[in-house]
Formats: C-alpha cells, sequence, structure tokens
C-alpha cells in the first residue's frame, strides 16, 4: 500500500487488517507447502536472531553436547534433549503467540508539520483461547532518523482488541510515510529475537505549518454587488435572501418550505455571504522563489490565510500559476487547496507572475511575493494586506 | 494504549512479586542436588533452604542490605573458593560446587535484575546436571524435569516483566524498596486464581508435556559415536565406600554392613533360567590372618593395584559357551571399588574407559577407586554352579612362602603354638578323611554348627587370646564373619589352603522389572577351600543356615530358584523403575539405538502388513460380493438403502439440524450460550474478516445480526440465513 493518500479521501484504505497470516484484510492460505518454504526462505523482513540469554542457552547446550559425545554420559545427553526442546517449545509458544494478532495503521489527517499527531496502531487477537504477550512495533517516518518502538505491555486476550498509540510532529509539508518497519516479540522465555517484516506502509500529506502574519489595512477592497453571490453560504449574521442551491451548499441552509414551493432546492442566504471574498492565487515560479526557506514560508502563508479567510467565510476561490481557478465551497474545497499547497513546488513559470489581477476581471484577488530576503507579503489586488 | 480484556491480567508489581517467589524455589531445587552429591556443603544447603523461605516473606529485608556488602562479596567468595580450592585440590569438583552454591546463596539474599536472573538459572542448571553426571541417580530425571518447567515459567515472567516495562514511561528509581516488596503473598495467589485460564494453563501443562517427550525422542534421536572417552568428573571426586568392603576390613564390619537395607547392586541376566539358587556374589578375598584378624595380603594387594592403562573390557580365566547368559551389573554410587562377580568370567565391558584391575590368582576385578556413580558392566561367560569350582590357572597353589614369594598362601596361621595345639586338638576331633576338603568341609561346618548358633551379636572376651580360636574354643553365638573365619583356621590347621570371601549372598528377584537386586542387608562372608584334585578352589558356607559345600545336582536353577526370592513390594516395583533408568536411560548407547530403530522398523512393517492384508481382505470380500449374484431383491433393497440414506442426509439438511439447533437453543439457558447466536457470531466474524461488501453481504448481515442480537421470539429460520451468508462469502470470494 504505498498510494498516497490525501487528507480529502483519508478513508479509505485505513480498514485493511495486517498480520503474520493476514494481509491486506484477507487471510494467507494454511499449506503445509508454503509452511516449510518459509521455513527454508522466509519472508522479507523476517528474521530470527538469538538474544544475550539465547546465545547462552546455545553456547551451553554446544558445551553440554561436546562433553556428552565426549563422555558418553547419556545424562548430558538428557541435558541437551532438554535444552534442544526447549528451543523447539520457544519456536513454538513464539509462533502461537504471533499467529491471529492482525494489526492495522490509523492515522487522522490532517496533518500539520510542527504540530504533534497521534497515530494510532489497532491490534486484535484474533486467537479464540490464546491470549498474546509482549509485542514491539518499529515505526518509521519520513524525516525520522531512527525508528520508534511501541510496545504491548500486557496481555491482549482472546478475541481481544487494543490500540496502540504514537505521537509524531512532521518536520516537512509533502509525503510522509508511515511504516510498520517490523513486528517483533521476545515471547516466550527471550531466548530468540523474533521479527517480521511488515508491508504495512501509509503515505499521507502534510500540510505545511501555521504561521503568524500581520495583516495591513485595506483601503480598497472591493464591495461586492448585490447580484454577486459567493457559493458558500455563510455561517452567520442575518438572513438576507434566499438563492438556489450550489454545490457544496449544506444541507442545514436548505429552505424546505420555500423548494417546495418553487420545486427547486432553495437555500438562505445570510449577511455573511454578501461580506468581501477573496480569490488566492499561488504562483510558485522558480525566478521569484530563490529560496527555498521563503518558498517554504510562502506555503505556510498561503495555507494560514486560506485557512483563515475561509474560517472568515470570506475565500472564494484558489488557484496555482496558469491554473483555472477553482471556488472554494466546502471544507472539501479547502482541503484540496492544503493538500496542493503540501505537494506545491517551484516551477518555470511560461508567464510573467504578477501581483494584480490584470485583466480588470477580478477583484480582492491576493497573491504572494517574497518580502525582503526571508519574508513573504501577500497583496490584494497590487496592495500589501498581510506580510509574515 | 486501551485495552479491551474482559478477564483480569497481573501488574508489573505482581509479576515482579511472582519473579521473586520462582527464582527462590529455583535456587532451593538447583540446590538440593548436593544431597545425593556426597559433597561437604550441608550447610550451605542448609543456608540456602532456610534463606529463601525467610526472604520471601520478607523479600524487603533483601533491598536493605547495605551497598558496600554487595560490593565486598564477590571478593570474599573468591578468597573462599581459592582456599577451599586449596585444600581439596585433588577433588576440584568439591570447591566447584560449594561456590556454585555461595552464589546461588548470593542471588537469593540480593535483588536481582534481569542478568543475576539468568546467572541463577545457569547456576542451578549447573548444579542440576553435575549432580546427576556424578550420582546417575533416578532422582535426577524427576529433578531436571521439575527445574526445566520452573526455570522457564521464571524465563517466562522475566519475559512480561520486561515487555511490562518498556511500554511504560522512565522513571527514576525511588529510594528504598520498591512497593511490591511490601506485597502479601495470600493477594498475589488470589490474584494469580483471578487472572488464570484454565483452558491456557491445561494447554500449557500439554505443551510441556510435548516438551518432555519431544526430548525424550530426542534423546533416542541423537547420533551416539563412541570416541572411547571417561568423563572427567570421574577424576575429580571420589567416594568411600559406603559398603565398607574395603582390604582392610575387620571383624564386624560386615555385621555394620548388613544393618544398611540399601540396594548395592541390581543384575540383568539375559537368560533367567540359568539363575541359580544360590547366589555368592564374590567382591573380596582375605588370605592373611595377622593381628587377629583377617585381612589382604601385601602380595594379592599388589596384583590388584597393578593398573597400567585405562580399559573398557577386562578378559577373564573362563571359556565361553553359547549357553551362558549375559550378566549385567549396575553397581550402586559408592558401594565398593572391587567389583562383585559370581565367579570366572571370560569377559567383562564397562559402559566407558575404567582403570580395573583382574588378578588370576583369586578372580577378582578392583577399580582403581570406588565410583562416583552408578558403574555398569556387562559380564559374558560366567559359568556357574550350585557349588563353585575355581580353577587356579598355572599350577596349584602354592602351601609355602619359599616356593615363590610373588604369589601368596593360603595356608598362614599367625597363633601362638597353644593356639595352634588347640586347633590341633578340634581338627581331630572333627575326624574328617585327610585329602579331602570337601568332606572336610562338610564335617567342620557340622562341628562349628554344632557349637555355635548363628547371632549378630557376639561376645569375644578381649584379652591376649586370639579372638577367632576363643570364639572356636566357646559355646558363643557367632555372625557370618567369625564361622568363616573360624572354618579358614581350622582348614588351614588341617592342611587345606583356605580364604575368606566377602561380598554378598542372595538377593531377590524383583517382579516387576525382572532383575535381582542386592541389597547391602544381604552382605556376607565365607570360605574357599583348596581342592587339590580338581584343582580348584570350593566355597565353603559355615554360616548355619547355609548349604555349606553345594550340591551341583540337587540345587534348583531357574524359574524354581527365582520364585523363592520372587518380590512384588511396592520397594521393588520402586526398584523396577530405578531399573528401568538404569537399563533404558543411563545404559543407553549406539547399540540400543540400533535395537531401537529395528524394533521401530519391525513395528512399523509388521503394522504395515497387517494393513495391507486387512486391505487385501476387505478387497476380495468385496469382490466376492460384487460377483455374486444379483437378483431383482437384492438390487432393490441396495437401491432402497441407498435412498434412504440420501433422504436422511437431505432431511438433515433440510429440516433435521435446523430442529436441532432450536432444540438446543431452547436448552440453552444460564451460562450456556445460544447455539443460534453462537453460529450467528461465526458467520459475522467471517463477513466482517472477509473485508468484502457486497449488497448480498449487507442484507445477510442484517438478518445475522438479528438472530446474534435479536430476541428469539421473532427470529427467521437461522439456517436459511446461514446458507445465504456461505453463498454471499463465496460469492464474494469469486470476486477478482
Amino acid at each position: 500500500m504505498t498510494a498516497v493518500e490525501p487528507v480529502s479521501s483519508a478513508v479509505s484504505a485505513a480498514t485493511d487488517w495486517y498480520g503474520v497470516d493476514f494481509r491486506g484484510g484477507r487471510e494467507r492460505s494454511h499449506r503445509w507447502r508454503r509452511l516449510l518454504w518459509s521455513l527454508i526462505y522466509p519472508q522479507r523482513g523476517q528474521r530470527i536472531l538469538p538474544t544475550v540469554s539465547g546465545t547462552l542457552l546455545i553456547t551451553v547446550a554446544l558445551g553440554i553436547g561436546m562433553a556428552a559425545y565426549n563422555t558418553s554420559s547419556n545424562i548430558l545427553f538428557i541435558a541437551l534433549s532438554l535444552l534442544l526442546a526447549c528451543l523447539v517449545f520457544s519456536g513454538v509458544l513464539s509462533w502461537f503467540n504471533l499467529k491471529g494478532v492482525t494489526w492495522r495503521l490509523r492515522l487522522t489527517p490532517p496533518l500539520r508539520v510542527g504540530k504533534e499527531h497521534a497515530i494510532m496502531l489497532e491490534l486484535r487477537n484474533r486467537k479464540r483461547v490464546l491470549p498474546t504477550y509482549g509485542l514491539w512495533f518499529d515505526f518509521k517516518a519520513t524525516g525520522l532518523a531512527k525508528s520508534v518502538r511501541s510496545t504491548l505491555g500486557g496481555r491482549l486476550d482472546p478475541l481481544g482488541e487494543t490500540k496502540l498509540e504514537w505521537t509524531l510532529r512532521p518536520e516537512k509539508r509533502g509525503v510522509l510515510t508511515v511504516e510498520l518497519v517490523a513486528v517483533g516479540s521476545l515471547f516466550p522465555f527471550g531466548f530468540l529475537r523474533k521479527v517480521i517484516g511488515s508491508e504495512l506502509r501509509r503515505e499521507v500529506l502534510v500540510w505545511p505549518a501555521p504561521v503568524e502574519y500581520r495583516r495591513f489595512p485595506l483601503v480598497s477592497w472591493r464591495q461586492p454587488g448585490l447580484g454577486e453571490q459567493k457559493a458558500a453560504a455563510g455561517q452567520g449574521g442575518d438572513l438576507l435572501a434566499l438563492r438556489p442551491y450550489a454545490s457544496g451548499d449544506s444541507q442545514r441552509t436548505v429552505h424546505w418550505k420555500a423548494s417546495a414551493r418553487l420545486r427547486r432546492l432553495m437555500v438562505r442566504q445570510f449577511a455573511t455571504e454578501m461580506q468581501a471574498g477573496f480569490s488566492l492565487w499561488v504562483q510558485t515560479s522558480a525566478e521569484t522563489w530563490t529560496r527555498p526557506e521563503q518558498f517554504e514560508l510562502l506555503c505556510s502563508f498561503a495555507a494560514t490565510l486560506a485557512e483563515d479567510l475561509f474560517r472568515a467565510g470570506r475565500l472564494t476561490s484558489v488557484a496555482f500559476n496558469d491554473e483555472s481557478s477553482s471556488p472554494v465551497r466546502s471544507v472539501r474545497d479547502l482541503e484540496r487547496f492544503l493538500d496542493r499547497l503540501a505537494l506545491a513546488e517551484t516551477v518555470d513559470l511560461s508567464y510573467q507572475p504578477s501581483t494584480s489581477a490584470g485583466s480588470g476581471r477580478r477583484f480582492n484577488l491576493m497573491t504572494f511575493a517574497p518580502d525582503g530576503a526571508r519574508g513573504v507579503i501577500a497583496h490584494v489586488d497590487g496592495k500589501p494586506a498581510a506580510a509574515t | 494504549m486501551s485495552m479491551e480484556n474482559r478477564r483480569p491480567q497481573l501488574s508489573l508489581s505482581e509479576l515482579h512479586q511472582l519473579k521473586w517467589l520462582l527464582g527462590g524455589m529455583l535456587a532451593v531445587i538447583s540446590a538440593w542436588t548436593v544431597l545425593y552429591m556426597d559433597v561437604e556443603a550441608w550447610a550451605l544447603l542448609a543456608l540456602v533452604t532456610l534463606a529463601v523461605p525467610v526472604v520471601t516473606v520478607r523479600p524487603d529485608w533483601v533491598a536493605r542490605v547495605p551497598r558496600w556488602i554487595d560490593r565486598l562479596a564477590f571478593p570474599v567468595l573468591v578468597g573462599i573458593f581459592a582456599l577451599d580450592m586449596t585444600t581439596h585440590l585433588k577433588e576440584p569438583i568439591a570447591p566447584i560446587i560449594r561456590l556454585a552454591l555461595m552464589l546461588v546463596l548470593y542471588r537469593v539474599i540480593t535483588p536481582r535484575k534481569r542478568r543475576d536472573d539468568l546467572q541463577l538459572i545457569l547456576l542451578g542448571l549447573f548444579l542440576v546436571v553435575v549432580g546427576g553426571v556424578l550420582s546417575v541417580s533416578i532422582v535426577f530425571a524427576a529433578q531436571i524435569v521439575v527445574f526445566t518447567a520452573v526455570a522457564l515459567i521464571f524465563l517466562l515472567v522475566i519475559t512480561l516483566v520486561d515487555a511490562m516495562e518498556q511500554g511504560l514511561p522512565v522513571v527514576a528509581a525511588a529510594d528504598g524498596p520498591p512497593a511490591w516488596m511490601y506485597a502479601g503473598w495470600g493477594r498475589l495467589g488470589r490474584r494469580l486464581r483471578e487472572c488464570l485460564d484454565w483452558r491456557v494453563a491445561a494447554l500449557s501443562v500439554l505443551l510441556f508435556g510435548g516438551v518432555v517427550g519431544l526430548s525424550a525422542v530426542l534423546f533416542m534421536a541423537i547420533p551416539r559415536f563412541d570416541l572411547g572417552n571417561s568423563l572427567f568428573l570421574d577424576g575429580m571426586m571420589s567416594r568411600k565406600a559406603k559398603t565398607g568392603f574395603s582390604e582392610n576390613i575387620q571383624f564386624g564390619d560386615v555385621v555394620d554392613i548388613q544393618q544398611d537395607t540399601g540396594v548395592a547392586l541390581s543384575v540383568d541376566v539375559s537368560d533367567r533360567s540359568k539363575v541359580p539358587a544360590e547366589l555368592y556374589w564374590r567382591m573380596l578375598v582375605l588370605d592373611e590372618y595377622k593381628n587377629h584378624s583377617f585381612g589382604m595380603s601385601p602380595v594379592l594387594k599388589r596384583s590388584l593395584d597393578d593398573i597400567s592403562q585405562r580399559t573398557s573390557q577386562v578378559q577373564g580365566d573362563a571359556r565361553l559357551r553359547a549357553d551362558m547368559p549375559v550378566w549385567t551389573f549396575y553397581l550402586e554410587t559408592g558401594t565398593s571399588r572391587f567389583l562383585p562377580l559370581l565367579g570366572a568370567f571370560y569377559q567383562i565391558t564397562f559402559d566407558g574407559q575404567q582403570d580395573a584391575a583382574f588378578s588370576h590368582e583369586l578372580n577378582l576385578v578392583a577399580l582403581r577407586r570406588t565410583p562416583a556413580k552408578m558403574l555398569a558392566y556387562r559380564v559374558e561367560g560366567m559359568p556357574i554352579g550350585p557349588s563353585l569350582r575355581l580353577p587356579v590357572e598355572g599350577g596349584a597353589v602354592q602351601v609355602s612362602k619359599e616356593d615363590d614369594p610373588q604369589r601368596p598362601v593360603f595356608t598362614g596361621l599367625d597363633l601362638k603354638e597353644n593356639e595352634k595345639a588347640r586347633l590341633a586338638a578340634w581338627v581331630t576331633a572333627i575326624n574328617a578323611p585327610p585329602e579331602n576338603p570337601a568332606d572336610f568341609a562338610r564335617r567342620a561346618c557340622a562341628w562349628l554348627q554344632k557349637a555355635h548358633t548363628y547371632s549378630l551379636q557376639s561376645q569375644i572376651r578381649p584379652g591376649e587370646e586370639d579372638p577367632l580360636v576363643f570364639w572356636i574354643g566357646s559355646k558363643e553365638a557367632g555372625h557370618c564373619e567369625l564361622f568363616a573365619g573360624a572354618f579358614t583356621l581350622l582348614a588351614r590347621e588341617a592342611g587345606y589352603p583356605a580364604r575368606v570371601v566377602l561380598g554378598f549372598k542372595g538377593g531377590s528377584w524383583n517382579a516387576t522389572s525382572e532383575s535381582l537386586t542386592v541389597r547391602n542387608s544381604d552382605a556376607h562372608a565365607w570360605c574357599e577351600i583348596f581342592d587339590r584334585a580338581s584343582n580348584s578352589w570350593l566355597r565353603v558356607d559355615p554360616t548355619p543356615g547355609s548349604v555349606a559345600v553345594g550340591d551341583p545336582d540337587n540345587a534348583p536353577q531357574g524359574e524354581a530358584a527365582l520364585a523363592r526370592i520372587r518380590d512384588h513390594s511396592w520397594d521393588a516395583r520402586f526398584e523396577g523403575l530405578r531399573i528401568f533408568w538404569y537399563r533404558r536411560i543411563v545404559n543407553f548407547d549406539q547399540t540400543s539405538q540400533f535395537e531401537l530403530a529395528h524394533k521401530a522398523k519391525k513395528l512399523v512393517d509388521g503394522r504395515l502388513k497387517s494393513l495391507k492384508q486387512a486391505l487385501r481382505h476387505r478387497l476380495a470380500e468385496f469382490k466376492a460380493w460384487i460377483q455374486s449374484p444379483w437378483d431383482m431383491h437384492r438390487v432393490a433393497v441396495w437401491i432402497a438403502g441407498v435412498l434412504a440414506l440420501a433422504g436422511l442426509g437431505a432431511a438433515w439438511r433440510l429440516r433435521g439440524r435446523g430442529e436441532w439447533l432450536r432444540w438446543r437453543s431452547g436448552r440453552a439457558h444460564g451460562r450456556k450460550m445460544d447455539p443460534v447466536r453462537r453460529e450467528a457470531g461465526r458467520w459475522l466474524r467471517k463477513i466482517s474478516d472477509s473485508g468484502f461488501g457486497s449488497a448480498d453481504l449487507v442484507a445477510v448481515r442484517a438478518e445475522l445480526e438479528d438472530l446474534r442480537y435479536g430476541p428469539q421470539t421473532r427470529r427467521s429460520e437461522p439456517l436459511a440465513v446461514f446458507r445465504r451468508a456461505k453463498r454471499a462469502l463465496r460469492a464474494g470470494t469469486r470476486l477478482p
């Protein structure tokens, strides 16, 4: 499972359960041939290594074995065979312990750079009688030098479930790969460290970090005219009028009586919809944004502004470079924009970046430009509106 | 981490408490191996045994031990060990065992971390294995099984503690003993009862049984090679003979040995029909009468101390005949360095290399030292008769030292003249014809038995006079040594070479193990008199109740002889277990492996053969049945039978199973789970696990949920729902 998971569709593959004998929600077939073959050629990432006590046991067994052969003492042969049987017993119990245990990774987007997020591993013991003990899970995420270990300290009862949580603080926007590197166990006697490679990997987008910025008083904001509507229904203010339903409108704003009367869906239009809306135009010209850290700041600034404006109900549309603008009517639209920002990179533009609407067709157009060596400034229709 | 567990589980503190308890148990189990190791470590054993309950009841005392004691412990232990080793250089294993015990004690009375717990297990394993190797006792089998079980639980708890500690945030250690040290044991017991799932416990016991079984299989299957080495630990430890059968035996020693009822040796015989009624296990021959007691002359001693090289076989003087049985002896730990034998032999084979010497003159085999563990040896070609005749190789027994100073003389009498005169008078009174030692023996024995009765208590007046001469002249009762000694003196006075023989007489036939068991209480002394005519030694037993000189024609042998000594007691049954241990475990070697493999192959071949025969027989019957004429009646009966069966199957499928479920569902009250609900739950799990979401499955899931959780009264037909679930799942599986 390697496809990048946008925040806007972060539900789908999360239901996949993985395990030693369980993959992608399906149980693997238990054929002897497969079992035998796995003994000869273990799965990728599967390792069985002796621990200190295991090495000690093997050394003791070797010593006793050598003494037994040298002396023909059957007492030593008994001790040797018991030690070997214990090793086999340990392997069998370890197999029982891991058998039937399934897990799935739960990430709850949105992930933001610099913010702590809980990553959850759901564990389920599908065995009917035997509990499971002492498993550990090694996670790795992009940007982390070392893997992080989360341990199942207690007992996981038969047919029981539990959750292991791990806190992650993404350091970079973009695609974050969270991988369950290995599942291991020292159970039952700590002789052998059994590690199973896991194929469980999730890729999620990390949105840019929110930044603090200064706002400038805007003198030339154009107030929308009466006929000019904003698609997203306002969340507050007085009821001004009714208008036809547009895609993205909340069902709560539907005026059912009017809809019945007019035989078309009508929604309530509130005062906030009539306030000045802004269009965000993010231009990622490599020529303009020569400093990577400044470009990162641009992404964070744009994301923060977009969220603030959306929260205030004043974000009408967003656009990237030479792409056509997309209306922002719902949270999903905003998330799409933030997803784009998460993946944004500097590009060579075929046109000259602009800080104004140019054609005059669009008003309250917010554009961004470098502000000195480190800062970023936002212009509305060419006038400074906010800066970091 | 959130857990949805229904059963409570032990907390970290409780696991620590359990770990502490198991460590103590392990220490006691391993320390008790010294009980059968004959190492002087009783004080340490007592300390460990006392310390464990004390620190188990009050573990907090352990945490209060000052750190300087902890730091000082290691150098002190090393110092004690060095001192101990210096004083016991010839037997280094004893100081090593004492050191291991000291370390166990140290680990018991100090706080333990994971590394210390592992050290305790290793020390325990060392003690158990060394104890087993040195004693070859059957107790070892029980002990190592118990030790393994406790050690595995101990290791399991250590692993669980580690896992639990890993899952917890790191907290700085607080001063003073940890909280678990103050917790009560009763509470832990109750918590264990609450947390234990009997199914898991039963499965664990079964699995451990599997471990023991697997180790038995491995024990038998591990390839054996005879590298011809002997156990190095043997040389590191010596034992004093428990029975006291040594060259320097005093009058009364044999009687002392008789007080011990422990087993001295067990003997397997390949042909029980050859077992004689009179069993005299010769171990030691005393030829010299000096200073009022019999002993072994320096000449004979030299012949038995002349050990030039280690060997696994000793060649005797007897000839091997095909009808002679093979005798396998299991000589118990510390019995004697002289090997019990019934007489002359062709060959003795040991189970390893031994320092052994063979005296042709005495027909005796002696080891350099008393074996520190059970010694097994096989004797072939041992001619046994009711009356023993030991042929003398290389001419007659010499009667004078002047002939050959390197050979023993069996006629010496170190007595005063007046004592000799008294002996001569008694010989005259016996009135035996000359040159007939057998007749002399019969008459002398009868004469002695007429004058003396048998008793373990005898009064010999201390004084200048020779005690034996005094006793012969008295009317005092006597024991076997006095009778044997007296006869030897009389025989020598009469001019017959004679000697005292020590060993065991008789034994019992263990009906469980079908082997002979000889106990220390069977210790006995008798004589051998030289017969010049046959140039051999004749066995003479002058003790009352014995046949003085055996009659080869009338002595019972085989089953008749065994019937008299058959033992069915519980002791015998336990002894049987020990013999099994010796035969099948301790003496298991490459030959046994081949025999076992051969037997297994034979068994499998036999089973396969009988299976093939049975199949062939059935096939022939079927063929005959098919080929028999088919009339209308027969055809009709068969068609009706098949149809009836098919009908029954269909009825069961359509109605029967449903009715059965309904009936059982109606009976499900209280704790019993309704079978319909259970079956519905099973299908729901299957659907949930499949991850499919077809419309059919969604529909059937609702029905299943109704069956699982809904009221019984408004149930739809459960079987039909289950069938639909099966169909929907199959359809889902076929999806790409």
